[in-house]
């Protein structure tokens, strides 16, 4: 009986010992499991702790400086989160704060334009107020000490102007000031009038031609920036050259300096700038900001000329071309004869007599031109600045009388007239050549010069001139 | 180069005409010095104003008044151009024409009505 008992218990624990064996081997079996899985689970848990520091520390900050839109941003540290809903959140979180830093990038751009712009165009209409009272000024007052400091001031005026007109303009302004159609080498000197070292500036020009008056002031600024770019970027012993080239689809205007010149990576910069095409962030010129050529493309894209620096001038230093399109210019009145002569003073006045013998057609297209003139400015005598060489060498007998001989002297030529209005008009008389008004006012100009050196003569009698 | 109808004051400034001088090389000029322009000089390397002035004075006597006016620019901004002008042999100045060489109103006067008879 005990024996049975003995049997039964010994069965029992055998088969307890047995249970409780596989219990432990199961159980350590689940432990290992369990603990492995709490180390993959404590290592996503890190990295996703990591992950959202990098997201923090690396992306989001980069974006946040990233000074130029196209930027690539720091990718996720471990890729395998990408696809998780983690990694996904982690990325709307990137986008949001991406639109949110555009955004703020844009208003914070757009109030300061506004800012500027209002600001700008203040100082502006003040500086052009100022150069009209300047004008005023050395029109008024003859003597030289007092013309030196206006001009001192007016020059320091005119480039305080351009600053500020650079910036409304780099603010979405409108360059100002209407001009009329203006030669384009006025339009140059125009530019060099803004800059500090005008006196290096020397101008070429073998181009007759006027730029239309809508581009005339965008021109000028564009020019002035890059002639001080060129006269700061160069030696103060240097000039800086300009030439105006006619090319086939418009005019060059050529600007070389002996300056340092600019590396490949600064030529490209400018290039972008230049194109015009940049979006523009006023907040990111740099320090000092550079507006310059900044400016300088908005003008181009606005007013279609365009301007390119990547050239080496021949001097060293670079090189500035600003082409500027037929659109924008207009040709200078072509039956123009004062040109030639002045430019090529030997040949011209030569063939210029040439075309001149018959009375009746020269006289015609050189009516038409002083009509114009009378019309635009009528001051007492147009006529000598427009008919130079060829009447002076072809004397008295041409159509009209009053053709003022050089220092010949006043009853001579009195009588001179008298004797050609003999002569010459049943000829040319009877041809409108010379409209009877002109004709007045030259000679109403003539008698009023008269009266007034008489007049003047008068007063410095007793006081000579000295 | 251009008729001064078009010019557009204010464009290029008076510094960049005289180069930056206020003082003309002589003091002889005032307003009614009456300004002749040298025939057979080269206006090559002139300034346009310069050439300009030359252009005016081709035609005749011109009071230093009178350039100024047409070439929109200040009188004492103009002394400077004639004098360095003057200093090229580029013009001549004289005194205004004193009374006795004047023509007088009579023979004015007929050319006058010569003129007005005819047109």
């Amino acid at each position: 009986m005990t024996q049975h008992i003995l049997e039964a218990v010994i069965w029992c624990l055998a088969a307890g010992l047995l249970a409780g064996l596989v219990l432990l081997v199961r159980q350590r079996r689940l432990t290992a499991a369990l603990r492995r899985r709490l180390t993959a689970l404590e290592d996503t848990l890190r990295a996703r702790d990591a992950e959202a520091a990098h997201l923090v520390e690396a992306r989001l900050s980069f974006l946040a400086q990233a000074h130029q839109q196209p930027v690539p941003v720091p990718g996720l540290l471990d890729p395998r989160l990408a696809a998780t809903a983690y990694g996904r959140s982690l990325q709307q979180v990137q986008d949001l704060f991406t639109q949110a830093v555009d955004t703020a990038r844009a208003r914070a751009d757009q109030s300061a334009r506004a800012t500027l712009k209002a600001a700008m165009r203040a100082l502006q209409a003040l500086a052009n107020e100022q150069q009209l009272s300047i004008s005023d000024m050395q029109d008024r007052h003859d003597s030289p000490e007092v013309l030196q400091d206006l001009l001192e001031i007016d020059h320091a005026n005119a480039q305080f102007g351009r600053r500020a007109q650079a910036i409304a303009v780099l603010c979405g302004s409108w360059p100002g000031r209407q001009r009329v159609a203006s030669p384009l080498i006025d339009v140059v000197r125009g530019a060099t009038s803004r800059i500090r070292d005008y006196r290096r500036v020397e101008v070429h020009s073998r181009v007759d031609m006027d730029v239309v008056s809508r581009a005339v002031e965008p021109v000028v600024l564009a020019v002035a920036e890059l002639l001080d770019n060129a006269a700061r970027h160069s030696q103060p012993n240097t000039t800086v050259e300009v030439s105006i080239q006619p090319a086939h689809h418009g005019v060059c205007v050529v600007i070389d300096d002996a300056g340092v010149g600019m590396d490949s990576r600064e030529a490209e910069e400018a290039g972008r700038r230049l194109s015009g095409r940049e979006d523009i962030d006023i907040n990111r010129l740099g320090d000092p900001p550079q507006f310059g050529f900044a400016v300088i493309g908005v003008l181009a894209a606005r007013y279609g000329f365009t301007v390119s620096v990547d050239t080496r001038s021949p001097y060293g230093g670079v090189r500035a071309v600003l082409f500027l399109p037929h659109e924008l210019l207009n040709r200078v009145r072509a039956p123009k004869t004062a040109i030639p002569p002045e430019t090529e003073p030997s040949p011209e006045p030569l063939p210029a007599p040439a075309p001149a013998p018959a009375p009746a057609p020269v006289s015609v297209p050189a009516a038409a031109p002083r009509a114009d003139h009378t019309s635009g400015a009528p001051e007492a005598r147009p006529g000598p600045e427009k008919e130079p060489a060829p009447v002076t060498a072809q004397a008295s007998t041409t159509g009209g009388l009053p053709k003022r001989r050089r220092r010949a002297a006043a009853q001579d030529h009195a009588a001179g007239d008298q004797a050609a209005a003999a002569a010459p008009p049943p000829g040319a008389g009877h041809t409108p050549a010379r409209p009877a008004a002109e004709t007045a006012t030259r000679m109403g100009a003539f008698a009023r010069g008269t009266r007034y050196g008489r007049a003047a003569s008068q007063d410095d009698e007793g006081n000579p001139q000295g | 180069m251009s008729p001064p109808h078009r010019r557009e004051r204010g464009l290029v400034r008076p510094y960049v005409v005289t180069d930056g001088r206020a003082h003309p090389t002589r003091n002889t000029l005032d307003l009614v010095t009456l300004v002749t322009a040298a025939s057979g000089r080269p206006l090559s390397g002139l300034s346009p104003e310069k050439r300009r002035v030359m252009e005016l004075c081709r035609g005749g006597a011109l009071s230093v008044a009178e350039v100024a006016g047409h070439l929109a620019l200040a009188i004492s901004v103009t002394k400077v151009l004639l004098s360095d002008l003057i200093d090229s042999g580029h013009i001549s100045t004289r005194p205004p024409i004193p009374r006795a060489q004047l023509p007088d109103d009579q023979l004015l006067q007929e050319v006058l009505d010569g003129l007005r008879s005819r047109l």
